[in-house]
């Protein structure tokens, strides 16, 4: 489906629905969203569009923050006192459409004529899923890539068009980029201890031929093997341990890091801020011609199970879906559908960059759906600080890991 | 020594002292001053280069600080005036007597607030949604700070207490107050120096409240400022430098307000204001 | 009905109300929260059943389970060397503040008022402030300590298992200083200088002075501010999550970061319970001996 036909579904749905409530003359529904977005970030300002077209439902909004989306939506459904819309974390579907927390939307998607299934990528997708039934509506989608500063190629005499293709090449460039004398690391990422560790390290280990559910897998310990190089070299900072994504390429865009690892959440700030020339290629794989793989982030929409009104937030989510065509353009989010094509923005560099995450996100593979990822997750997140500070080596480490995981799997 | 060069050893000293203590205040200053990445360079520097003194502006404007500021002032001075009328009496008399009830009392208070309040959140969150309490919001967060820094301000106003010669207090039941008279006649006015310390110690905690004014309050005109700032704080999107410059507006009042106000209060009690 | 009255206002039933009713509050507030934490510490819970008491009893199973662990004892260790080393470091700098501006020196007072910054400043922007300074590339303790010659290598406050602690540590003593200062302040303030002038003409010098005159008068504060210092610094929070958050690989972690971090981020509410059960019997050891220090005050 285009565009355009797109947009005329989503102004049918939403005219159809005015007209069956101005005839109804019914007062108006109201309907509760959390997400995490802010004033410039999607969910308020679709909300806003939607209150203004009238359409007899109200949709009243709460923003919440990352590491609260769980406790406070588990605290108000236990009480009673959940909203009707949430946004939660991919990883984290499962945990509440295995509880039957979710409700299950199978049905409504089958009869909706805006969500179809079919337009969007297979990562996302497989996060609302819960025993083939679908329990949510992928909100956006995300991945990482290699950021790298082309000028610093150039002045170390690589080619800026001919960035690393494999890890080895990784390590490589990265130590001929390393120039302490000038405050300047070869690359940097987050290894932290916390879900942003796990996004970072999963996609290697996938293409190491491991996974969560085999985190040990010989691939899997050379990739952590590698990560421990580029730590004990001093090619990136030791405070890769403890510092997030968004700060560690803080320190790229300053030019103290010659290579990142992050996502497509940057490129604004990037384009704004690095005073330099740089490009975006795909994560380098263990070998040539090995299997790609990469991280899948962003979140799902969901209704609560207990909601009064089904019928309407479901349509709450059919005006979202509408509206996913505005995600890049206007908030530079990546909506989560293979269908619509992004048009280009007029940043050269921005849509240079934009193309190898669309081209990476057909890698990216979601985390779970397991109802107890957060446990698994930290398993991983474990092991990687284990071998990075040297307390094990990394085959003990995922070995532990791997054991934790498999209990927790049963 | 020189008496004159005394005071200015000293007065060197204390300038000396104040400057490395402050160092992370005029950080936070001077990060609202630099662009986004800037705070990230290595060697750090001192001052930026390129100061943005716009970041206020727009802070100012497009997050509402006024509204927020003033969210946070009602909650503080709720919370403050329930834990004064509510902790002084208490206070008061775990100071008079001496038994084995005190000590108990004096326990139990100290225990009640072992635990972090991002543990205590949610059962306080469960009771709450249960009396109704949610409904109103700021009341709620008042109710749950008041019981958190209770104990705090009794510990320190009973040491107040404790100052207060008792042969004063039996000097005005002897001339007929009753106990109600005496307590406000002369016991309190003694012990009120110590008593608007502590609770502007209080008040200034209470201000900052985050943990379960962000729990409670989920409509946004409500929010005291913490929950504003933060609202800035997401994984992806740190802005560091809108972060600080929201910070500063957040502390620079209360900061200029308490070290006109100190000047008053500490001086009071140097001058020995009990004796 | 008359007699009642009375006692209200002069007899027993005064002291009997001015104590109740906050206890009542306190109770209400703060006592059940905290017997809901030990409940469900004994308990199996499920992250749905938040809102009930009714779950099934699993006696002692959680305790087992948390001693098990490899973590258990190392975190354990952590907290009682943070709040160990917290409250030294709170309290020898704030007495040394606070006796150093007692002496009295013309801008004293004025300036005394600038070191309570730290106890307005909110925690989330003082972890953010100290989590800049204490990083290892750009931080600049790092910067001044190579400038002046202590360091030759950045040291990553941060990412070292052997620093993160003390990078906590660093920064919740500078949270510390402004509440033992001016606490301690108004202690001093509260001793008769006619004691000073006495033991001046009997021939005590400054230290001796100190010993004999301030340290005792000052009993019941100090009494007071360590028994405080315990309860803040056991309930410090915003430092560990945004400077270390417990890492790398729990070298940093204590009780009450890990309680928060097994129950909501591992959604394990037993364990995250449990874990604050050990903790309230810890501060519960220290409860009694601050009452007991309180024995041997005496009233002015």
């Amino acid at each position: 489906m285009g565009i355009r036909k797109l947009a005329l579904a989503g102004a049918l749905a939403v005219a159809s629905m005015s007209a069956f409530y101005t005839s109804a003359c019914a007062e108006d529904v109201k309907i509760t969203v959390w997400s995490l977005d802010r004033d410039i970030q999607p969910a308020p300002n679709l909300i806003k569009d939607f209150n203004n077209l009238k359409t007899g439902i109200t949709v009243e909004y709460r923003q919440i923050q990352f590491d609260d989306v769980v406790s406070e939506a588990m605290r108000a459904y236990s009480t009673g006192q959940a909203p009707d819309i949430i946004a939660v974390d991919n990883p984290e579907h499962a945990l509440f459409s295995s509880r039957g927390a979710f409700l299950d939307l199978t049905d409504m998607i089958a009869q909706s004529s805006v969500v179809k299934p079919a337009n969007y990528y297979p990562g996302p997708l497989k996060s609302v899923m819960w025993k083939d039934r679908y329990f949510g509506i992928p909100k956006a989608t995300n991945t990482i890539a290699l950021y790298y500063n082309k000028d610093m190629f150039k002045a170390k005499g690589l080619d800026p068009d001919k960035p690393p293709q494999t890890w080895d090449e990784l390590v490589d460039t990265a130590r001929k980029l390393t120039d302490p004398a000038k405050n300047v690391y070869g690359i940097t990422f987050s290894a932290k201890a916390n879900e942003e560790g796990t996004f970072q390290f999963l996609p290697w280990a996938q293409m190491g031929g491991g996974g969560y559910d085999k985190i040990n897998a010989p691939g899997t310990v050379k990739a952590l093997e590698i990560w421990k190089t580029i730590i004990d070299e001093k090619l990136a900072s030791r405070d890769t341990l403890t510092r997030s994504q968004w700060d560690s390429t803080g320190t790229f865009n300053s030019g103290n890091a010659a290579m990142a690892i992050s996502g497509p959440w940057e490129l604004d700030r990037m384009v704004k801020e690095a005073k330099f020339d740089w490009g975006v290629a795909l994560l380098p794989l263990p070998e040539p011609g090995a299997k790609r793989s990469s991280a899948m982030g962003d979140f799902n929409w969901a209704i609560f199970a207990n909601t009064k009104h089904p019928k309407e937030a479901f349509k709450v989510l059919e005006y979202f879906v509408s509206q996913d065509n505005r995600m890049f353009k206007d908030f530079g989010q990546l909506p989560a559908r293979s269908d619509l094509a992004i048009p280009p923005t007029g940043q050269p560099l921005k849509d240079a960059g934009l193309k190898v995450f669309q081209e990476q996100l057909k890698y990216a593979q979601p985390r779970g759906p397991h109802p107890a990822w957060p446990k698994i997750s930290k398993a991983i997140q474990d092991a990687i600080q284990a071998a990075l500070t040297g307390q094990m080596s990394a085959q003990e480490a995922l070995d532990q890991a791997d054991q934790k995981i498999k209990a927790v799997l049963g | 020594m020189n008496l004159a060069l005394r005071d200015k050893f000293m007065l060197a000293a204390a300038f000396l002292l104040a400057a490395i203590y402050l160092f992370p205040l005029y950080w936070m200053y001077v990060t609202a001053l630099k662009t986004g990445s800037a705070m990230f360079a290595s060697p750090p520097s001192l001052w930026p280069s390129d100061p943005q003194w716009g970041t206020y502006g727009s802070v100012w404007e497009s997050r509402n600080v006024g509204r927020y500021l003033w969210n946070s002032l009602v909650i503080a001075s709720g919370a403050v005036s329930l834990i004064v009328i509510l902790g002084t009496g208490c206070a008061y008399v775990l100071a008079r007597y001496r038994n084995v009830w005190v000590d108990i009392g004096l326990f139990l208070i100290l225990m009640l607030q072992v635990l972090p309040a991002s543990l205590m959140i949610t059962p306080i969150f469960v009771g709450f949604s249960q009396l109704g309490l949610l409904d109103y919001p700021r009341t709620a967060v008042i109710l749950a700070i008041a019981a958190k820094s209770m104990p705090f301000f009794v510990v320190l106003v009973r040491a107040t207490f404790m100052s207060v010669p008792m042969e004063l207090e039996e000097a005005a039941l002897v001339d007929g107050n009753s106990r109600l008279g005496a307590f406000f006649n002369i016991v309190l006015p003694l012990a009120r120096n110590g008593i608007l310390v502590s609770a502007i110690l209080i008040f200034m905690q209470a201000f900052g409240e985050f943990v379960y004014s962000k729990s409670m309050i989920q409509a946004i005109e409500y929010q005291p400022a913490s929950v504003g700032l933060n609202s800035f704080m997401g994984p992806n999107t740190n802005e560091w430098n809108n972060i600080m410059a929201y910070a500063a507006m957040y502390v620079t009042p209360i900061l200029a307000t308490f070290v006109l106000l100190q000047r008053r209060i500490v001086s009071g009690l140097t001058s020995g204001a009990l004796k | 009905m008359r007699r009642f009255l009375l006692s209200i206002s002069d007899g027993r039933g005064f002291d009997i109300g001015l104590v109740s009713v906050p206890l009542a509050f306190l109770f209400a507030m703060a006592g059940l929260p905290l017997i809901y934490n030990i409940v469900m510490s004994f308990q199996e819970v499920d992250m749905f059943s938040l809102g009930t008491f009714a779950r099934p009893f699993v006696g002692f199973k959680n305790y087992v389970t948390l001693f098990s662990l490899p973590e258990t004892w190392p975190i354990l260790g952590n907290t009682a060397v943070f709040v160990i080393a917290s409250i030294a470091g709170q309290f020898t700098i704030g007495f040394g503040l606070a006796l150093f501006f007692w002496t009295g020196f013309p801008g004293s007072s004025w300036l005394r008022g600038l070191f309570l910054v730290s106890w307005i400043m909110p925690g989330l922007v003082v972890g953010a402030i100290w989590n800049w300074i204490l990083s290892g590339d750009f931080g600049v303790l790092n910067y001044i300590l190579r400038e002046s010659g202590l360091i030759s290598d950045n040291i990553f406050w941060r990412s070292d298992p052997d620093f993160s602690l003390w990078a906590v540590v660093i920064a919740n003593i500078w949270l510390g200083i402004s509440f033992n200062m001016i606490l301690l302040s108004v202690g001093l303030s509260a001793i008769s200088q006619d004691l000073y002038e006495a033991a001046e003409l009997d021939g005590a010098n400054v230290i001796q002075r100190f010993y004999t005159i301030t340290l005792p008068m000052m009993r019941s504060t100090i009494g007071a501010i360590i028994s405080l210092g315990l309860i803040f610094t056991l309930q410090q929070f915003d430092l560990f999550a945004a400077i270390t958050a417990g890492g790398p690989n729990n070298s940093s972690n204590v009780a009450q970061y890990w309680a928060w971090d097994l129950s909501f981020r591992q959604y394990d509410f037993a364990q995250g319970a449990t874990v604050s059960v050990i903790m309230i019997v810890f501060v519960m050891i220290a409860s009694v001996v601050y009452v007991r220090s309180t024995r041997h005050e005496v009233r002015g």
